[in-house]
């Protein structure tokens, strides 16, 4: 016997669903898919940063570029798979909320963007890193790649924490 | 375990720490800033940043140690995230202070912070010790890294988690 109304949109589909429900309805899952989310994302902004902040200029280690991104993102994308999964989960537990969230929303959009710069970045001037990552100073491509992946993570971070004080609000 | 927690909260309370918390809550910077609705927001950004610095820092260590990231040598590893960890920690600790103010009798009539605040103590002095110990190790042995090592790695990383998982657990403590 369900005590939810019949969803009306894809949205509500997604929160009514027994997955939804049962994340919804206890008392720690929530929580707990939320701490692992917290871990999660510290690791991917944490390991990302020391990469864009090599590429903007911050050297401070004799370590080349390349072998730092080469130690770094096999932990970036192990803990983005973490955050993807516990944020999809977080997700279906309040699906319509979320997506009438600005913040949310934004949040989205700017992981989008950093998503496309990483991918423009790879296929472009990170392809030539060998030629370049000795010189004293790097291609203005690579440091821009490094400060639009500083500010569009800031912004996820800003936008995340946003959701958590305005979630519930907007109807 | 909730209600074990729910005791802990309302000995708290019983304690001199209830007097303190509503005076400090009184404070001048308190009173301002609760008047401002993006102090606590902007706060636990600059603290979920900086713990991604300092969570980085250490596993960069750990993977180091482990080989795992065997691009560097140890002795440049430790230096270079030694000094990360500690920057960041100074930030972590200095917008977590601020946050206490923000949200005064939240936090210090709360079980699960109280068990956070230990835990940091122990993992600031675990991660002193460990990064003496590495740095010294280094020194003498060079790129050799024993097994105690090895395991204080680890230990530093689960109790980092565990320190997160805490502070995300205060705002849902039995009280």
């Amino acid at each position: 016997m369900s005590y939810y109304p019949e969803p009306t949109n894809i949205w509500e589909s997604i929160e009514y669903s027994s997955l939804g429900t049962t994340i919804a309805e206890s008392t720690w899952m929530f929580p707990t898919i939320e701490t692992l989310h917290v871990i999660a994302l510290v690791t991917v902004i944490g390991t990302i940063a020391l990469v864009d902040l090599r590429l903007v200029g911050v050297k401070g280690h004799a370590l080349r570029v390349s072998q730092l991104a080469k130690d770094t993102l096999p932990w970036t994308w192990g803990a983005f798979g973490l955050a993807a999964l516990t944020g999809g989960l977080l997700f279906i537990s309040k699906a319509s909320s979320y997506m009438i969230n600005p913040y949310f929303l934004w949040k989205m959009g700017l992981m989008a963007l950093a998503g496309l710069n990483m991918l423009y970045f790879h296929l472009t001037t990170w392809r030539t890193v060998e030629h370049w990552e000795l010189d004293p100073s790097f291609p203005g491509m690579a440091k821009l790649a490094g400060w639009l992946s500083l500010i569009f993570w800031l912004g996820v971070v800003f936008c995340g924490r946003l959701i958590g004080f305005t979630l519930g609000i907007y109807y | 375990m909730g209600d074990l927690l729910f005791s802990i909260t309302e000995w708290l309370r019983s304690t001199p720490l209830n007097e303190f918390a509503l005076a400090m809550s009184e404070s001048p910077l308190t009173l301002w800033m609760v008047t401002q609705f993006w102090a606590i927001p902007i706060l636990q950004i600059v603290h979920i940043l900086s713990i991604a610095a300092s969570f980085a820092a250490v596993l960069m260590m750990n993977l180091r140690i482990f080989n795992l990231a065997g691009h560097a040598t140890l002795a440049e590893t430790a230096q270079r995230y030694t000094k990360v960890l500690w920057w960041s920690l100074a930030v972590v600790i200095l917008s977590g202070v601020l946050m206490l103010f923000g949200d005064t009798v939240r936090n210090l009539l709360n079980s699960i912070f109280w068990i956070k605040m230990a835990l940091v103590v122990f993992g600031i002095v675990v991660a002193l010790a460990f990064t003496k110990g590495m740095r010294r190790r280094v020194a003498t042995t060079g790129e050799v890294v024993g097994g105690g090592t090895k395991a204080t790695a680890v230990f530093l990383v689960i109790l980092w988690c565990v320190i997160m998982a805490c502070g995300r657990w205060i705002a849902y403590a039995p009280a």
